[in-house]
């Protein structure tokens, strides 16, 4: 009985179903923060988002931020109100509606031209396979005679 | 045939993002601010010491709507702030009846004594408020500092400039304030 009941508390422990350590509230709202800094661009850096960034601008924004998860806006709220100060361009990710869905759609346009080009080559490929070999009898004897003698 | 056609399409396709990468310029320079034709974000201030016996101890855009105004943000560490304090200055004493200046010391924490430094050394008469938190920064849209902004007697941003102001754009856009 002992031994199946250490046995479960293995397997629970392995499967991840034990009680995990409840996280520092304070931890969380950061962690929350940094998340959402990673969708804003850093205004004053070069491809750099507000999370990443230490300059000053970018801290205060992330301050901002937490005071805006501490008032109880989501994540949508808090990105909207960048978005109205500096437009689309704060955001990380383009927007997908306007001139922005080129962004989006050329990637999935580019995949899908190079899937229809190595359709198109392997078929080519295949035919090229299929399509019997004209060998010169003499050479073929020459070489059967050679595999013979081993 | 088609392979040479596909071949040039895919080099000129590279080839015409390359150059445009290398034609567009400083592309934060070219974003025009979301805050044109909209009212211009309420901020309340602390000013600098030299400024409180003739303004008080806050300046507020609110209190001081009906005017135009000229909104400058700028930094002690900044050195384009240093070229273009001179035309600010000049512009005040030339036009300063007819729009209100107001100077913003952002992204700066702290560097109150500089700041004041950077006040004296060009003998800015008009007030100039600390914005510590850059709060105000953020609600402008700021993408550097020096960046002014222009905003008629309806309080409606009607002109952003980023970079160093000059003496021409000042004139232009005082023009366009008042006519």
């Amino acid at each position: 009985m002992r031994r199946a009941l250490a046995l479960t508390a293995i397997l629970a422990a392995l499967l991840g179903t034990a009680p995990a350590q409840e996280e520092a509230p304070g931890l969380l709202l950061e962690q929350r923060v940094f998340e959402i800094g990673r969708k804003l661009r850093c205004p004053v850096c070069t491809s750099e988002s507000v999370a990443d960034s230490a300059a000053e601008l970018a801290v205060q924004m992330r301050a901002r931020i937490q005071t805006q998860l501490e008032q109880g806006r989501d994540e949508a709220e808090i990105l909207a109100y960048f978005q109205e100060r500096y437009g689309d361009w704060i955001l990380q990710d383009p927007p997908k509606r306007g001139p922005h869905l080129l962004v989006w759609l050329l990637p999935a346009g580019a995949a899908l031209l190079g899937l229809a080009s190595l359709v198109v080559f392997v078929r080519r490929w295949r035919r090229a396979a299929e399509v019997p070999v004209e060998v010169d009898e003499a050479d073929l004897e020459r070489v059967r005679a050679a595999l013979d003698r081993g | 045939m088609t392979r040479l056609l596909l071949v040039v399409g895919v080099a000129s396709a590279l080839g015409g993002l390359f150059l445009f990468g290398l034609l567009r310029g400083r592309p934060d320079r070219d974003i025009p601010s979301n805050l044109i034709g909209r009212q211009a974000p309420e901020f309340t201030l602390p000013l600098h010491s030299s400024y409180r016996s003739s303004y008080g101890e806050t300046f507020s855009l609110g209190a001081n709507a009906g005017r135009p105004m000229i909104i400058n943000f700028w930094a002690s560490w900044c050195a384009p702030c240093y070229q273009e304090a001179p035309e600010l200055a000049t512009a005040w004493r030339e036009r300063g009846t007819e729009v209100l200046f107001v100077g913003i010391q952002t992204q700066d924490r702290g560097r109150h004594a500089e700041g004041l430094e950077f006040i004296n050394r060009f003998g800015l008469g008009f007030p100039n408020v600390i914005d510590d938190a850059s709060l105000v920064s953020i609600d402008y849209g700021l993408f550097g500092v020096p960046e002014t902004f222009f905003v008629n007697a309806a309080g409606v941003v009607t002109y952003r400039h980023i970079g160093p102001v000059s003496s021409a754009v000042l004139e232009a856009q005082i023009g366009a304030l008042i006519r």
